[in-house]
């Protein structure tokens, strides 16, 4: 068996002339909180659905827990729960007896049904039906359905999408609860990179159907390097004068911007522009968020 | 199969399902009780030889649309449950098979027309009985009368299950099958391949058994088809 939980290998999936999905290699390994992320539409449903069987890939393979899905798919579901896009639920049946209909599918015991509700709390209102629930209990219901036959691996698609902000943190405690308590691997989708800032160990970036960025949330933090901006009356003069000086610097913006450098650099920068009788109005750092490299890696998309 | 079909009565419940399976074999019932309460002399007199055979001869006229009709909004229904909220994800990322999933609904239906049937079987018995046709119930006919329609109707609950299922939208399969209603109650002067002449259990070799054996294949055939069809497709 490999150290992946889930390796796929050129996953691929056609839609008549369109690449929905192309040549994807994901890896997670076991015990990862895996974060996939891309804006609307650049193929992270798509992918999810084949994970889990629901659409058949074009080209490429998908090995989970170390077995082909094509060929043992149901053994492999066994063992993976999950939640795709909006909530899925029965509206005229209760809290529980949504639960019980998925229960009985899965061959888990009664007494399970209860362990999900107070996992994502909704003990209170297993007794009333579903239709009443706001959207964020629907989603943990969700959440509950996914962990009735005590998975190995929970898929959740967009589990956050169209919540409020107490909805999403709630969520996202869960989430990350569940490798610490249960030893669960879980892949979760969003399009927002802040909210996976919160919660993933890994990170793979997904656009126009094609893996751009796959590795730790830390590489990815490596990325935003902060620049050190300087606002001086006079931008050119005082840019050339430090170019002359041999100091490496950039114009934009009417401003100049120095790589990262040591507080000694910057101080020095700093007298020079005053001993040349510059008058300097702002020096400060200028960090790249992590939205703004996935804007980067995902060419500015636009849809976010 | 026995685990697609539990939980699905669980899925049903709450809904107006057991209601119409109720409902369609009280309105035949009804039907027949205005009828014969209305003409009684004139009924009566016609079926004199034979008032239980003249009963089960009306009442067949009627059970023939309502069963038609009946599996056609018990299918749509039942695929519809999984319709409304997107549930085809959900239940097909469980580690159950597609075709146990086809074979669990498409039970289902044949089980809930299976219900109506006997319901049509035991209302005509009672109303016999309140008309004062005697005690000397002719139960081979009756069970004829009850359920060999049923059996010679499976194309049509195997074609609407696969129709329902496939399509989000159910005003189809619902033109569908009020169409069909409309077939077989003019079927009389199809030609005897023509499935919608079967419920009505006429045919050249003159014996219902044909009918019901024509409906059993085929439907068979179409349960196949459909699975594998659903089998195949890609869940929306």
């Amino acid at each position: 068996m490999s150290e992946f939980i889930i390796e796929t290998n050129k996953l691929t999936k056609k839609f008549k002339n369109r690449y929905a999905v192309e040549s994807v290699n994901l890896q997670i390994k076991k015990g990862e909180i895996y974060g996939f992320l891309g804006p609307n539409g650049a193929g992270k449903t798509t992918t999810i659905r084949m994970l889990l069987g629901l659409a058949k890939p074009t080209y490429g393979s998908i090995q989970i827990f170390g077995k082909d899905m094509k060929k043992e798919k149901l053994t492999v579901l066994k063992k993976v729960g999950s939640l795709v896009e909006y909530p899925s639920y029965y509206g005229h049946l209760t809290a529980y007896e949504n639960l019980e209909a998925i229960r009985i599918l899965l061959d888990a015991p009664k007494s399970r049904i209860d362990e999900v509700l107070s996992i994502v709390r909704l003990s209170n209102d297993a007794k009333r039906p579903v239709k009443g629930f706001s959207l964020g209990m629907k989603q943990r219901l969700g959440i509950a359905a996914a962990l009735l036959g005590k998975p190995e691996l929970l898929i959740l698609d967009e589990p956050t999408n169209g919540l409020d902000p107490s909805g999403i943190l709630e969520i996202r405690e869960l989430i990350k609860s569940m490798p610490k308590e249960h030893g669960i691997t879980i892949l979760v989708s969003s399009h927002l990179l802040s909210e996976m800032d919160q919660m993933a160990t890994q990170v793979g970036i997904i656009t126009k159907g094609k893996m751009i960025f796959q590795d730790s949330i830390e590489t990815l933090r490596q990325r935003s390097k902060s620049k050190i901006a300087i606002k001086v009356n006079e931008t050119e003069q005082a840019w050339r004068m430090l170019l002359s000086k041999g100091i490496q610097a950039e114009m934009e913006n009417k401003q100049i911007y120095l790589p990262h450098s040591s507080d000694e650099a910057i101080s020095t920068v700093v007298e020079e522009l005053i001993h040349n009788r510059f008058s300097v109005f702002r020096v400060q750092e200028e960090k790249k968020s992590l939205e703004d490299i996935f804007l980067e890696l995902t060419s500015g998309e636009g849809s976010l | 199969m026995l685990k697609t079909f539990a939980s699905d009565l669980i899925k049903i419940k709450r809904k107006m399902i057991w209601f119409l399976i109720f409902l369609g074999p009280f309105g035949v019932v009804a039907l027949e009780a205005v009828n014969f309460g209305l003409r009684y002399d004139y009924l009566t007199k016609l079926y004199a030889d034979d008032l239980w055979g003249g009963l089960i001869g009306e009442a067949r006229y009627l059970a023939i649309p309502a069963l038609m009709l009946g599996l056609t909004i018990i299918a749509s229904m039942i695929a519809g449950i999984e319709h409304q909220t997107n549930s085809w994800k959900q239940l097909l990322a469980l580690p159950i098979s597609k075709l146990r999933v086809f074979t669990g609904k498409f039970a289902l239906a044949a089980v809930l027309l299976f219900a109506s049937s006997t319901l049509l079987f035991i209302g005509i018995i009672i109303l016999g009985i309140i008309l004062k046709f005697g005690t000397e119930i002719p139960f081979l006919s009756l069970l004829k009368m009850a359920y060999f329609p049923y059996l010679a109707a499976m194309p049509f609950v195997a074609f609407h299950m696969w129709l329902s299922i496939t399509m989000k939208n159910q005003a189809i399969p619902l033109v569908v099958g009020i169409v069909g209603t409309i077939l077989s109650m003019m079927s009389f002067n199809f030609p005897d391949w023509f499935p919608w002449k079967w419920p009505s259990l006429e045919n050249g070799w003159g014996d219902p058994i044909y009918s019901v054996f024509a409906g059993l294949g085929l439907g068979l055939i179409i349960y196949l088809m459909g699975s594998i069809d659903f089998g195949r497709k890609d869940v929306q």
